[in-house]
């Protein structure tokens, strides 16, 4: 494992010769902030329209936290699912289309090695595309007076989804040497994730309540749900090291498996 | 230096490599010579590390390939028939990158890669981003690489292929000094061929590997002496001519003893 931060460091100064950290990190500026000027357009026309309807119970009720970040955070996860595919693309398919992967594999590193090194790297920059998130909210404590440990428990809750999604992404490059179907087949198996509960409630409906359990269970939303109302729970902390850890596992076995051959 | 025993190489029913042995020795300049698909590519690949035999093993400098993985892959310097190079990074920043990840002690690693710019003659290149050099000078980086932790074997694979007279001339120079090296810098190198010539020039010792079975090892001196050239020897062994490739292989291994 000593190998772990060369291979990221490599992995990162890459990304940052390139133009592709840029783009994406100017590209999700602008986005965030998009998404933010809208939350606190719509929380504004809820507040006027609450005043005007004197209903003053849900105007006590009305907060920073669970009606403006909470969306704003839910849309941010969403926005990345879209980006994080396009970040991890390349990590595993352009060593095989370059022949780098030849020198990987012929030198003294570990397969650990070379999956930490590389899953850091893209875990670190999406920390970095969170810590953007985390600005905005940042913003309203200036304004406001939000609740800090529901919003940095929610900031916590879309980095870990956003390491989901790395993790995952990290796989689908693994098992191919185009980055155009790590692409696809990421973005696929997250819009999979996304659509988990829906689908549980075909378990649902088709009587296998068990089932449909697991599935819930597997998507990241109520995990995520949990943190962005200031729960850190020890289960939802032992989902995500489950679900990143095996995604890693399979990225692993998918890198070591040249050799199988 | 390097100890191959019965290496075999299967991919369901194809067979790659089929039984290979061979040794050779400290300072030794081996050639590998067959046509296309012959099984050159994967008895490298074997000795590298990079695909496990299916049978049979091999050691370099005394470490197991698989017992001994870590340090036998250590014990190597290879450069693959493209070169392992990452376009957007410099000459500079991909060298040191190799060092780092073959072990090279952190104090010596600066040292390492000079060392490795000056004999490849990219001193003057070392900042440029390898994605702008031309073919010649990304061959040299990928000699460069493979040689950057000092090995003692180096594999190198197709050193020229797609090279211009001038520069295969260069790799060929740099690869007899790499040869010749006193004391630790002298490398133990097999280098695969299939341009005869070559192989003529810079080889001491060649093995001949057809469909997968090595066919000929023998000295360059051993066949000068039996008159026979290396163009005929190859002609004959991968004409198809299996009475005549077995008679050949028996000689050869009675030749056998340069090691």
């Amino acid at each position: 494992m000593r190998h772990v931060p060369t291979v990221a460091a490599r992995e990162l100064r890459s990304l940052f010769v390139s133009p592709v950290a840029y783009v994406v990190m100017s590209l999700f500026s602008v986005l965030a902030g998009l998404f933010f000027v809208l939350g606190v357009a719509s929380f504004n026309a809820r507040v006027l329209q609450l005043r005007q309807f004197q209903a003053m119970d849900a105007l006590a009720e009305l907060n920073l936290n669970d009606h403006l970040i909470a969306y704003f955070y839910d849309s941010m996860s969403v926005v990345l699912l879209f980006l994080v595919p396009g970040i991890t693309m390349g990590l595993f398919a352009s060593e095989k289309s370059n022949g780098t992967q030849e020198l990987l594999l012929t030198s003294p590193l570990t397969i650990w090695d070379i999956v930490f090194g590389k899953f850091a790297a893209a875990a670190l920059f999406v920390a970095l595309l969170v810590g953007l998130v985390g600005v905005f909210p940042g913003l309203l404590f200036v304004y406001g007076d939000p609740e800090l440990g529901k919003t940095l428990a929610g900031l916590l809750g879309v980095l870990l989804v956003c390491w989901t999604y790395v993790s995952i992404g990290c796989f689908a490059s693994s098992i191919t040497r185009s980055q155009v179907v790590g692409f696809l087949i990421t973005f696929v198996l997250l819009l999979f994730l996304l659509l988990l509960p829906a689908i549980s409630q075909l378990g649902v409906a088709g009587d296998a309540p068990a089932l449909a359990d697991l599935l819930r269970w597997l998507s990241t939303g109520d995990h995520f749900q949990d943190l962005m109302e200031g729960l850190v729970d020890t289960s939802d902390l032992v989902y995500f090291v489950v679900v990143i850890g095996s995604f890693l596992l399979l990225t692993k076995a998918a890198v070591e498996s040249v050799r199988w051959r | 230096m390097i100890e191959a025993r019965g290496l075999s190489k299967r991919y369901g029913d194809v067979v790659a490599v089929d039984d290979v042995s061979f040794s050779v020795g400290r300072g030794e300049v081996v050639g590998f010579l067959g046509p296309n698909g012959a099984g050159k590519t994967t008895t490298m690949r074997m000795l590298t590390g990079f695909l496990p035999p299916t049978d049979g093993s091999a050691e370099i400098a005394g470490y197991d390939i698989f017992d001994d993985a870590l340090a036998a892959r250590r014990s190597v310097g290879y450069l693959p028939e493209t070169p392992p190079l990452y376009p957007e990074m410099t000459v500079n920043a991909y060298v040191g990158y190799v060092a780092r990840i073959k072990d090279v002690p952190r104090r010596e690693r600066r040292e390492a890669v000079d060392r490795a710019l000056e004999r490849c003659a990219l001193a003057d290149v070392r900042n440029r981003v390898i994605g702008t050099l031309s073919k010649g000078y990304r061959q040299r980086v990928g000699l460069a690489q493979a040689i950057v932790h000092s090995p003692p074997v180096l594999i190198l694979d197709e050193p020229t292929v797609g090279l211009d007279p001038i520069q295969i001339n260069e790799i060929r120079g740099l690869i007899a000094e790499l040869a010749a090296g006193g004391g630790d810098a002298q490398h133990t190198i097999i280098l695969s061929s299939h341009i005869l010539a070559e192989v003529e020039a810079i080889c001491r010792r060649v093995i001949l590997i057809n469909e997968g079975r090595k066919s000929v090892d023998a000295t360059m001196e051993e066949l000068r002496s039996q008159g026979r050239s290396l163009e005929a020897l190859f002609a004959r062994q991968t004409g198809g001519d299996a009475a005549a490739a077995r008679s050949a292989a028996a000689r050869g291994a009675n030749g056998e003893g340069g090691s």
